[in-house]
């Protein structure tokens, strides 16, 4: 696909305008569009055209002078980053610059961002799980937070039309606590996952071991390329086989006719019309030419990723809105959450050495949530759950091996021993005092505050991660696993990469800043659909979530723009 | 943030293989290849040369190529060059300084005049004491980790250069840049040696 419209300075006047062109973004984009909409997408950074603008999709590591390596330059831009694991040659373009684009850690905190057409949509996980009334109700039956203003009911129908377009491939199981989505065929477990699964479901009742449900494709789907097993995901991928907004819902939008994306876009603010009583558009910086425009249109998404979407509110402030626009609750940058990572456990696993797989399956196993999902699997040690990911894979590390010589390099062509882990992804609270705030005194590249982020993991997560190695390294054991570890990196938040909250959905206008249909409470032509809109934050991978509910609240904004009730 | 693909980093390892008695013969021509041919971009004579030996003896050429067929010593110059910092650079000098002060204090000489026997002796002594590679789970270690020596690093390092060159990375290991159907479970026999992209 080539041809984006990206001529935006001669029109200044849209239908609606979206900012950010993530995994939300792009489905604000691609909705609105198809409803008729003419529809501004501004991008902070560069366009990132499908296939074209992968320049790493093909590097072997030979290919790269550095194989990979990073020069200290690079290892300097990226900082922060860096600490993720993440950051190599092939996708060191793909991540935000640390230096440019500076933040204030009160507390630890990672804040991984894609700066570019597509944003973190070509980095994710693929990972993609339905929440469930379990998720919808914990705030209400546990009293922290505040209730979410939806039920599984009102978003199953959009998790059913955004799967069906994006294309999820899983294994149903029937879990009330984990819904099941319209499924393409799953990926398969090797041969070691398939043993420890059946062990460990044999041993533990009410739990359960399938193949991670993900946006990538097992077969062509919509005109797209079914997944190749390269595992270069994150690099784009030349078939289009996982779901990102660059192959799947920004290609659409253009197709329309409606769509005009604009590169170097950062927004500064909106802008609040207070005789209206709505916001009238966005003024934004130009980060290349630094020129200030303002454009204006009658619906807002803002789609900027969840902490940047917040900061935009927070920066959009006018009489009416002193500090920050719809933060009449003063929970606007408040309730941040994320889930907590790189707890769990591994081991060898023998019996399994004249076996070995081909290809490399972008994916792992997955193994539902089984506590607290009724009176039987009742903790008394913590609220909420968690859920685990893994895999099985040759591995091992041949430098640690005591020998060298020739017989020690032939041995090392072979591949190493089995070995599996499980790593918990566990539910955060929503705590009003994690939170987000305007930095005015630490200003970006282009002279805009910059965001001061305090947010830390509490008792009540620590008391989840000890449980999440506990069962980790019992589950393991007790499958036949060798040599088992447990570990927890401690991590603070932000290392899960599902910051959520910040600008929460809510019955009440008094301690939330979104409605039921993710507006803005006081300011109803203003929608937010990323992962600052979320009340709780479910143990599950969210990104679906933001698919379903963008793509239910642009269907109401077009339904109340034609009412002319926004 | 594909989390899968830095599994491979680091990991848990049981099989310990012994140096035969029999491959002796084949360090035999160490002694000789001392004679620098390359220009280094960091190192000085004295510590490249030293680095080809280590790679040679860790990795040498048998009925496929060795790391200096390969030139992981050149590469390993190049990475330090233009990925390590001033610091970085810095210590692994002193190490590398501190290495050959070892060798000279216990067999008379730096590393690179050491006969075969010595240099071996050497090595094994440096297998027992510098330090084990922890575990590691999507990029980052996880789990308890030990200081890890001048020696590991660099057998790491050597080990990293080898697997992924071209010419081990694409003739001797199993490559399937584009693998299409991912097979679960095949039968170790079909596939041979192990597959070169991670």
């Amino acid at each position: 696909m080539a041809n984006f419209n990206i001529n935006a300075k001669k029109e200044v006047t849209y239908d609606a305008i979206v900012i950010g062109s993530g995994i939300s973004g792009g489905w604000a984009a691609k909705e609105l569009c198809e409803k008729g909409l003419k529809t501004l997408v501004l991008e902070r950074g560069p366009i990132v055209e499908h296939v074209v603008d992968y320049p790493t999709m093909n590097l072997d590591p030979w290919d790269m002078e550095l194989r990979g390596g990073l020069t200290p330059e690079e290892k300097e831009k990226h900082y922060k980053n860096i600490r993720s694991g993440w950051v190599g040659k092939d996708t060191e373009h793909f991540w935000a610059d640390d230096k440019a684009n500076p933040y204030t850690e009160k507390k630890p905190f990672l804040w991984l961002r894609g700066h570019q057409m597509g944003g973190k949509s070509l980095l994710w996980g693929k990972q993609t799980y339905r929440w469930s009334d379990l998720d919808f109700e914990a705030n209400a039956k546990d009293g922290y937070g505040v209730d979410w203003p939806i039920r599984y009911k009102d978003i199953e129908p959009w998790y059913t039309y955004v799967e069906k377009f994006a294309g999820i491939s899983g294994e149903a199981l029937g879990l009330p606590q984990l819904p099941d989505s319209h499924f393409l065929p799953p990926m398969e477990l090797n041969c070691v996952e398939k043993h420890v699964k059946a062990r460990i479901e044999e041993q533990f009742a009410g739990r359960n071991m399938t193949i991670g449900r993900v946006a990538h494709l097992t077969q062509p789907h919509n005109g797209r390329g079914q997944c190749q097993n390269r595992n270069r995901c994150s690099r784009g991928c030349p078939y289009g086989a996982y779901f990102s907004s660059n192959a799947v819902t920004l290609p659409p939008a253009n197709a329309t006719g409606n769509l005009t994306i604009r590169p170097y876009s950062i927004v500064q603010s909106l802008i609040y019309d207070e005789a209206k009583g709505k916001a009238s558009g966005v003024r934004i910086i130009d980060s290349e030419t630094n020129e200030a425009i303002e454009y204006s249109a009658k619906i807002i998404f803002v789609n900027a990723s969840t902490l940047s979407t917040t900061q935009i509110l927070m920066n959009s402030k006018s009489n009416r809105f002193e500090n920050g626009l719809g933060n009449d609750s003063g929970e606007l940058g408040h309730n941040l959450m994320d889930h907590t990572y790189r707890v769990g456990a591994m081991g060898k696993v023998d019996g399994f050495d004249d076996k070995y797989y081909k290809g490399r399956r972008p994916n792992g196993i997955y193994i539902p949530r089984y506590v607290n999902i009724d009176e039987k699997s009742k903790s008394d040690k913590f609220l909420r759950g968690f859920g685990y990911q893994g895999g099985a894979y040759r591995g091992g590390n041949p430098a640690n091996i005591e020998a060298f010589g020739a017989d020690y390099k032939n041995s090392i062509l072979k591949p190493g021993g089995w070995e599996m882990f499980i790593t918990g992804f566990a539910e955060c609270l929503p705590y009003h005092d994690n939170k987000i705030s305007l930095n005015s005194d630490v200003l970006d590249k282009w002279g805009q505050p910059t965001l001061t982020i305090d947010a830390e993991f509490k008792a009540n997560e620590k008391a989840l991660n000890k449980q999440i190695q506990e069962d980790a390294v019992e589950m393991l054991t007790k499958a036949g696993v060798k040599d088992v570890l447990g570990f927890d990196n401690e991590h603070p938040p932000g290392y899960g990469v599902h910051e959520m909250g910040t600008a929460r959905m809510g019955h009440d206008p008094k301690t939330s800043v979104l409605n039921g249909f993710n507006q803005v409470h006081a300011a109803k032509n203003v929608f937010v659909t990323d992962g600052a809109c979320m009340t709780s934050s479910s143990c599950v991978n969210p990104s679906l979530t933001y698919m379903a509910l963008t793509a239910r609240a642009a269907n109401h904004a077009v339904s109340e723009l034609k009412k002319l009730n926004i | 943030m594909d989390r899968r693909k830095a599994l491979q980093k680091t990991g848990l390892f049981a099989g310990a293989t012994i140096l035969m008695p029999s491959m002796l013969s084949l360090f035999e021509s160490c002694k000789t290849e001392t004679r620098l041919d390359w220009k280094p971009l960091y190192f000085t004579d004295v510590e490249a040369k030293t680095i080809s030996k280590l790679v040679d003896i860790i990795l040498p050429r048998t009925d496929t190529p060795g790391a200096l067929d390969v030139k992981s010593d050149i590469f390993i110059d190049k990475v330090i060059a233009k990925t390590y910092d001033k610091e970085g650079q810095d210590s692994l000098r002193a190490a590398i300084a501190a290495f050959n002060e070892n060798c000279k204090e216990n067999y008379g000489d730096i590393f690179i005049n050491l006969n075969t026997e010595d240099s071996i002796k050497v090595l094994k002594e440096a297998e027992k004491i510098s330090g084990k590679f922890g575990s590691g789970v999507w990029g980052a270690a996880v789990g308890p980790q030990e200081s890890i020596g001048f020696y590991r690093s660099m057998k790491s390092m050597a080990i990293w250069a080898f697997m992924t060159s071209e010419e081990i990375g694409k003739n001797v290991l199993s490559y399937d840049p584009i693998p299409g159907k991912y097979v679960p479970c095949k039968p170790l026999s079909e596939v041979g040696n192990k597959w070169s992209l991670g």
